[in-house]
C-alpha cells in the first residue's frame, strides 16, 4: 500500500481512558463503574447544613443549597479516569449507567422518605426527584436502576433561562416576515423548557476501507459549429482503494428512539441534533439535584439499538477522512464499496442540557411540532419556524414577475 | 393576451439566436425565492456535522490507484454518481 498525505491536521486534544471493572460473566462487556457511591435514593443533604433544598446554579455550573447558599460540584467524570490511548481500545466497554434496559423495571419508582417515612412516587420517565408531600423534604433518584433513567454522567446547564429566551426571541425575530401568523400571535419564548436529553457518548477505535472509481480529465474539445457546437471530454479512469485507521473521541448519539427518528417530512428532530456538539468532557458524576427545576427524558435505547448508527457515523467520518487523498480526480470520484471494522468502543450514557421551545402547528389536517432548540452549554440555536405559504408565494411571485419584466424589456430592446 | 405576447417574444427570441432562455429566469427566480426562504425558516437540511465537530485522530491514509481504462468523446463533464463530498450517502458494504 502506498502512503498518502494525512487528511487531517492531527492537532487534537489529549485523549483519556477509563478504569475497567472486570465482570464475573466472561461473555459480558467490561463495565466501567460510574456510580456515585456518596449518594443514595431518597433524601440527599447539603454537605454543610443538611438541608435538602439543592439545585443547580447554571451561571456557575455549581449545585447550591438554597438554605445556606453553600456551593459545590460533583467530580468530573474525566477526573476519575486514567489517561490513555484510544488506539489501544478493544472490545466493547460500557459505563454502568449504559447497560441494557431491563423492561421489567418500571419507570415509576416509590421511595421511602427518610424525613417522615412516607412513600413518595417518582416517574423517572420525566423527572428524577420529588418533594415529600408530608414533610416537604426533596427526594432524588441517584442509584443506577436498570431502567435507563440514571445515566453515567450529566452535563449541567450553563445557559440560563433568560439567556435561552433571548436567543430564541432573536432566532424567531429574524424569521418574522414569512412566518405563520398564528405562530407569531402565540409566540411566547418564556415557555421555553430546560430538558436533559439522553445520549450515548462513544469513543471508538476503528479502521475503514473504501473502494471506487475516479476520473481525471485528459482533454476537452468542441465539435461542430454555430448552434450545433458540442463539448466533448476524454478522461482516464482509475480503480481506487483507500484504508484509514482512526479514533473518535466523544461521538454523541441520541439514545431516545423518538429523538433519533429524524424525518423532516413529519418532525423537526433534526434541529435538536443540529445544536450538537456539547463539551462532554466537562460532564460530572450523576447527582439528581442537577435536574431540579428541569425535566428529563429517559433513555429507551440499548447499545445494540444504537450500534448501527455508530457504524454509519464512523463510515461517514472515514469517507470524510479519505476525501483529501482523491483531490486529483477532477471529474469526481464514485465510491462503490465500503467497510468499517470497529476494534473497540466505549459507551457512556449521558444527560445533555437543551432549552426547548415547542409549537404545535396544524396545516391541511396534518400536525407537526416545531422546535427551537438552544444548546444549554454553548448557546447555539437552531429551529424550525412554520411558514405562511400565501405570503411566501406572493413574495416569490413578485420577485419572479420583476425578473420576467426585466427579461422581456431586454428582449424587446434587442 | 399576456400568453400571446410571451409566445410571440419567445418565437422572436428564438429566431434572434437562442435567447429564449431569458424568459425562464422569471419562474426560476420565483422558485429560488420560495425554496430558499422556506429552507431558511424550516431548516430541514441541518444536522450535526459530526465529521468535522468531533475529536478525530486519523493515521495517514493508505491506498492504491490503478488506471483501468480511458474514456474518449464523452459528453459528460463529471463522473456518473460522484459522491466524493457526500460522505453520508451509504454505498454497498464489502462482501
Amino acid at each position: 500500500m502506498t502512503s498518502l498525505p494525512p487528511p487531517g491536521d492531527g492537532d487534537q486534544p489529549p485523549l483519556v481512558d477509563t478504569p475497567i471493572v472486570p465482570t464475573t460473566d466472561p461473555t459480558a462487556a467490561p463495565i466501567i463503574d460510574t456510580r456515585n457511591e456518596r449518594l443514595d435514593d431518597g433524601v440527599n443533604r447539603c454537605p454543610r447544613c443538611g438541608a435538602t433544598e439543592i439545585q443547580l446554579r447554571p451561571s456557575a455550573g455549581m449545585l447550591i443549597c438554597l438554605f445556606c447558599r453553600h456551593e459545590w460540584s460533583e467530580a468530573r467524570l474525566d477526573e476519575t479516569i486514567v489517561d490513555g490511548d484510544l488506539t489501544a481500545l478493544s472490545g466493547t466497554v460500557v459505563g454502568s449507567g449504559a447497560t441494557d434496559i431491563d423492561t421489567d423495571v418500571d419507570a415509576v419508582m416509590t421511595m421511602k422518605c427518610a424525613g417522615c417515612g412516607a412513600d413518595v412516587v417518582v416517574n423517572t420517565a420525566e423527572q428524577m426527584g420529588a418533594r415529600c408531600h408530608w414533610c416537604r423534604h426533596v427526594l432524588t433518584v441517584n442509584e443506577q436502576v436498570p431502567n435507563g433513567a440514571v445515566p453515567d454522567a450529566v452535563l449541567p446547564f450553563k445557559i440560563t433561562h433568560d439567556d435561552a429566551m433571548a436567543r430564541i426571541r432573536q432566532f424567531a425575530g429574524k424569521r418574522r416576515m414569512f412566518a405563520d401568523r398564528a405562530f407569531l400571535r402565540e409566540f411566547s419564548p418564556e415557555n421555553v423548557v430546560g430538558v436533559y436529553m439522553p445520549y450515548m457518548v462513544v469513543d471508538a477505535n476503528a479502521s475503514a476501507d473504501v473502494a471506487g472509481v475516479g476520473e481525471v480529465q485528459t482533454r476537452r474539445y468542441t465539435r461542430g459549429s454555430g448552434d450545433n457546437k458540442e463539448t466533448f471530454y476524454d478522461a482516464d479512469v482509475y480503480d481506487l482503494r483507500r484504508h484509514v485507521d482512526f479514533t473518535v473521541d466523544d461521538l454523541t448519539i441520541e439514545s431516545s428512539a423518538e429523538r433519533a427518528h429524524m424525518n423532516a417530512a413529519i418532525n423537526t428532530n433534526n434541529v435538536i441534533n443540529t445544536i450538537l456538539p456539547f463539551d462532554t468532557e466537562n460532564a460530572v458524576k450523576w447527582n439528581a439535584s442537577y435536574l431540579t427545576g428541569f425535566t428529563s427524558e429517559k433513555r429507551d435505547q440499548d447499545i445494540d439499538h444504537v450500534r448501527p448508527e455508530l457504524e454509519d457515523q464512523l463510515l461517514s467520518i472515514a469517507r470524510s477522512q479519505v476525501a483529501s487523498s482523491v483531490g486529483r480526480y477532477d471529474r469526481g470520484v464514485r465510491w462503490e464499496r465500503e467497510r468499517i471494522d470497529v476494534h473497540g468502543s466505549r459507551w457512556i450514557s449521558m444527560y445533555l442540557p437543551v432549552w426547548l421551545y415547542s409549537y404545535y402547528h396544524e396545516r391541511g389536517g396534518k400536525g407537526m411540532v416545531h422546535y427551537i432548540a438552544v444548546n444549554g452549554r454553548t448557546g447555539e440555536v437552531m429551529g424550525s419556524v412554520p411558514v405562511s405559504h400565501p405570503r411566501l408565494l406572493a413574495a416569490a411571485a413578485v420577485v419572479g414577475g420583476v425578473i420576467e419584466l426585466l427579461m422581456i424589456a431586454i428582449l424587446v430592446a434587442s | 393576451m399576456i400568453a400571446t405576447v410571451l409566445a410571440e417574444l419567445l418565437a422572436a427570441a428564438d429566431d434572434d439566436g437562442g435567447s429564449a432562455w431569458l424568459l425562464l429566469l422569471g419562474p426560476a427566480g420565483a422558485g429560488a425565492v420560495y425554496f430558499g426562504m422556506w429552507r431558511y425558516y424550516r431548516n430541514t437540511h441541518t444536522s450535526h456535522a459530526f465529521e468535522r465537530e468531533t475529536r478525530i485522530e486519523a493515521q495517514p491514509v493508505t491506498g492504491h490507484d490503478g488506471k483501468v481504462k480511458e474514456i474518449t468523446g464523452t459528453k459528460r463533464s463529471r463522473i456518473d454518481g460522484d459522491n466524493r463530498t457526500d460522505h453520508r450517502r451509504r454505498v454497498r458494504r464489502f462482501d
